[in-house]
């Protein structure tokens, strides 16, 4: 086994038909994980209220019908319809197996990272799609507090050194390139 | 001999497609990598990569794009799936102006 050099930037890979590899080094399994604890936890805070209404919990029916305050769960858990009497019916049906379905890529994506020897992560190709959702959730909150909405990459790019939203932008950009060498190899067709 | 202009035509896929008049559009987020977007739209609507893309194209250049129609069942289905990817989408009505 070599030696991982933290400098040199390798990302996913393909290996064989059904098997997509990366390393990371520990500083860099120990963010991956950070990030993804900070997801699941957040995803978590969000829970249904079924004292009164055992029977909605049975079929999975949340007991929020309004959008999220915050504004990074919102941004996760958005409106389907424009209208806000569609959305929130919707929402009333939806929303629990959607937070279960993002909560279900961020815990794979937590495995794959605590259960690695050598910082060495291989997924199959669903495993690669729960990396993608969950990567993409925490490129998202990251992206709300960033306001890459509303600043362009070069405002950015010179946050002053001190400033922590540099560090922040640092992991976003890693991130982003992470996840598109991920694309990339499930893009390239098998061998 | 009957003959169909552009008009009848247009007509009878109104008949067919009468149980179909909602659509799912994806809008345009400054986070999602277009790759993503592209890859996304092909393993979840099974699009080819040219068609994924030129969907991808059209919703970072005009802002948004249709990218499936059918019932309202249907839709919630989609945006509910694009959700769950992080995609930003919503469903309205085919007819109501974009």
């Amino acid at each position: 086994m070599t030696e991982h050099d933290s400098d040199e930037q390798h990302g996913f890979h393909r290996h064989g038909e059904n098997a997509f590899i990366a390393q990371f080094s520990e500083s860099e399994r120990e963010v991956l994980t950070n990030l993804v604890e900070q997801i699941l936890e957040l995803l978590g805070e969000r829970t249904d209220n079924h004292v009164d209404d055992p029977l909605a919990a049975m079929v999975g029916i949340t007991t929020h019908d309004s959008p999220p305050e915050d504004e990074v769960l919102l941004r996760l858990l958005p409106n389907a319809y424009a209208d806000q009497v569609d959305a929130a019916e919707f929402r009333r049906y939806t929303e629990s197996t959607l937070r279960a379905k993002k909560y279900g890529h961020s815990m794979s994506m937590r495995i794959t990272l605590k259960s690695s020897i050598d910082g060495i992560i291989e997924v199959d190709h669903d495993g690669a799609n729960d990396w993608l959702g969950a990567m993409n959730d925490i490129r998202l909150a990251l992206g709300v507090r960033l306001k890459v909405e509303q600043t362009s990459h070069e405002e950015l790019e010179l946050l002053a050194p001190d400033d922590p939203m540099r560090g922040v932008y640092a992991v976003y950009s890693w991130l982003g390139w992470l996840q598109e060498s991920l694309i990339l190899a499930l893009m390239d067709e098998a061998i | 001999m009957v003959k169909i202009d552009d008009k009848i035509e247009e007509a009878i896929k109104e008949i067919f497609s009468g149980d179909k008049p909602w659509v799912t559009i994806v809008w345009d987020d400054p986070v999602n990598l277009m790759t993503y977007v592209t890859y996304v739209l092909m393993e979840l609507f099974g699009y080819t990569k040219e068609k994924a893309n030129q969907l991808m194209m059209k919703v970072h250049t005009e802002g948004k794009a249709v990218v499936s129609t059918g019932s309202r069942e249907e839709m919630e289905h989609d945006v509910a799936r694009l959700h769950e990817y992080g995609l930003w989408a919503t469903l309205q009505r085919g007819d109501q102006a974009l």
